[in-house]
């Protein structure tokens, strides 16, 4: 029984003393005049929490044993619980000045990257642009007017829909290739 | 320059009333003509605005304006043969490597990361007494307890936590690294009677295919499994006669556009007639990614003066197209041309000039650096912006 206590109280044991007042009635949570939020259970005095019922003590009262899928969730939980979590980092000043270091050189490098996509899109938006004006001043071919090819290679006639993109087309770039990275006998 | 509602003015005026579909798709060609004019949507008169620039000066800008038809009779017999070539590319089937610096940062943020996370649950993946349970365990002890695979001799949870930089020169980020660490570990190390197997029993695990193939040692550029992390570009050869000399030029496939085509159709038929069917290729938009121009050669023009010798060897081979037609033109000793380029990709399959119309002899699968150094200069900078990054 007493190591089941101990099991309950260590969750508390970092948790601020707070002294035990001499009251009959109902102790009172520590008062946080200017918080609006809910005080945590492990936060709370012991008296608190016994009186209310919600001491793991009292609540552990028969003596049956567990499922053991209960046991699974409490072992989850205490996994999963603050103590068992890591504490956030805390750096030394030239720990934290190289890991800023890093963390810029990062940002730089991602940067460095994402404009030169940014680039090649315009370059090619350029090329683009460049050949359809020159197809909008072309006539021909033959006697066809001039803007004529143009206007039929804005058309867009099957370009959207199931079918626009072909399915193999929607293949992702892998690390490795495939064990045969080409099939060079395709026949249609 | 007409201004809009003058535009709109314009539109009125015309006094048949056809709509665009028909009058494009009309096959009584004198008719169509004059009525599609009446009925135009874009601005034209900026290109009979700028004036033709003088046979002295050629332009040797790309962008420049192209020579545009002022008489009726030249409008007759068009200065520029139109052209539709296909720009066939194989994307990129991997991804690029790793820079240093990326794999640096990489086992530096997973070493970080292990430090923060959660403790590995260890009886929420491996039930008790299980061979997987055993396996994990043998696993576990030799990577001195910390569940982590791939990031080497550190314990994110022990005394030395604080010590997660690796040291200058370290190969421990390299990916080469981290793929042993992970093909060792995929390695059974229990039988599946729990027996703990000794180490000539256990069967390794298939490798991953390498990222250099064969076709890449060989360097052999017909192939289409080489450079797997770049685009490949389909070059075709032309050979031409100069003075009884054959010399070679090599360009993307082209194919004149007949009347009635579209450049998408044209091109489809181009790719189809030279380099065969068995290709799973798809064009990816209607609309031209590049463009190049061949500038005409006017009477009395020497073409060796103020063109490369290389697009002089185009010339010559035109010139016998049209002599073998029997085409001739009244001021233009040698029609120019307007090649525009759409951009396709290719999915499976092999190109093949096997009995092609075009005269191609050889094609080659050439990334961007190879394609500078083997297309016609003038070719090379009129398609170079379309490329990829890698």
């Amino acid at each position: 029984m007493s190591s089941t206590l101990t099991t309950a109280l260590r969750g508390l044991r970092l948790t601020p003393f707070l002294p035990i007042r001499p009251s009959v009635t109902l102790p009172s949570i520590p008062s946080r005049p200017l918080s609006t939020t809910s005080v945590p259970l492990n936060k709370m005095s012991p008296q608190y929490l016994a009186a209310k019922g919600l001491n793991k003590k009292s609540k552990a009262k028969n003596n049956a044993p567990r499922q053991p899928n209960f046991i699974n969730m409490l072992r989850h939980l205490a996994v999963l619980s603050p103590r068992r979590i890591p504490a956030p980092l805390r750096m030394a000043r030239n720990r934290y000045l190289r890991h800023w270091t890093i963390h810029r050189a990062w940002l730089m490098y991602r940067r460095k990257e994402r404009e030169a996509r940014e680039k090649v899109w315009m370059r090619q938006y350029q090329s683009m642009n460049h050949a359809c004006e020159e197809l909008r001043l072309t006539s021909g071919p033959g006697s066809r007017d001039e803007g004529s090819l143009f206007r039929t290679a804005l058309e867009k006639w099957g370009v959207y829909g199931l079918k626009g993109v072909p399915i193999e087309y929607t293949r992702a770039q892998t690390e490795t290739p495939a064990r045969v990275a080409w099939n060079h006998d395709w026949k249609r | 320059m007409l201004s809009a509602p003058s535009r709109g003015a314009a539109l009125l005026r015309s006094s048949q009333r056809v709509c665009l579909q028909c009058a494009r798709t009309s096959t009584t060609i004198t008719r169509a003509a004059p009525l599609a004019a009446g009925r135009r949507y874009f601005a034209s008169a900026e290109a009979v605005a700028t004036p033709p620039p003088s046979s002295q000066t050629p332009p040797t800008q790309q962008q420049t304006r192209t020579k545009t038809a002022t008489s009726p009779q030249q409008s007759q017999s068009p200065a520029y043969r139109i052209k539709s070539g296909i720009i066939l590319t194989r994307p990129p089937l991997l991804t690029r490597e790793q820079t240093p610096f990326e794999s640096a940062f990489y086992l530096y943020q997973k070493r970080l990361n292990e430090r923060l996370t959660a403790p590995f649950r260890k009886d929420f993946y491996f039930k008790k007494d299980t061979a997987s349970d055993l396996d994990w365990k043998i696993k576990l002890k030799e990577r001195h307890g910390v569940p982590a695979k791939d990031i080497g001799r550190y314990n994110p949870r022990g005394r030395m936590a604080w010590n997660d930089e690796v040291l200058t020169g370290s190969t421990t980020s390299s990916p080469e690294n981290v793929l042993e660490a992970l093909l060792a570990d995929a390695e059974a190390r229990v039988s599946e009677d729990g027996e703990i197997m000794a180490p000539e029993e256990r069967v390794p695990v298939e490798r991953p295919v390498p990222r250099k193939t064969e076709a890449d040692e060989k360097n052999d550029v017909r192939r289409l499994d080489r450079a797997l992390d770049r685009t490949l570009y389909l070059v075709v050869k032309r050979e031409v006669e100069v003075g009884g000399k054959k010399e070679a030029i090599w360009g993307f496939p082209t194919g004149l556009v007949h009347t009635e085509e579209g450049l998408h159709e044209t091109t489809a038929r181009v790719l189809a007639e030279a380099a065969g069917v068995n290709m799973n290729t798809w064009i990816v938009g209607r609309v031209p990614v590049a463009h190049q121009i061949v500038q005409p050669i006017e009477k009395g023009e020497k073409p060796e003066e103020s063109k490369e010798k290389l697009f002089y060897l185009e010339y010559l081979k035109e010139q016998a197209d049209l002599k073998a037609r029997g085409v001739k033109s009244e001021q233009v000793e040698e029609r120019g041309e307007k090649i525009f380029y759409l951009k396709g990709r290719i999915m499976a399959g092999q190109a093949d000039l096997k009995g092609n119309k075009h005269g191609y002899t050889d094609f080659q699968w050439l990334t961007q650096e190879e394609l500078k150094e083997v297309l016609p200069e003038k070719t090379f900078k009129s398609v170079r912006n379309m490329f990829d990054l890698r």
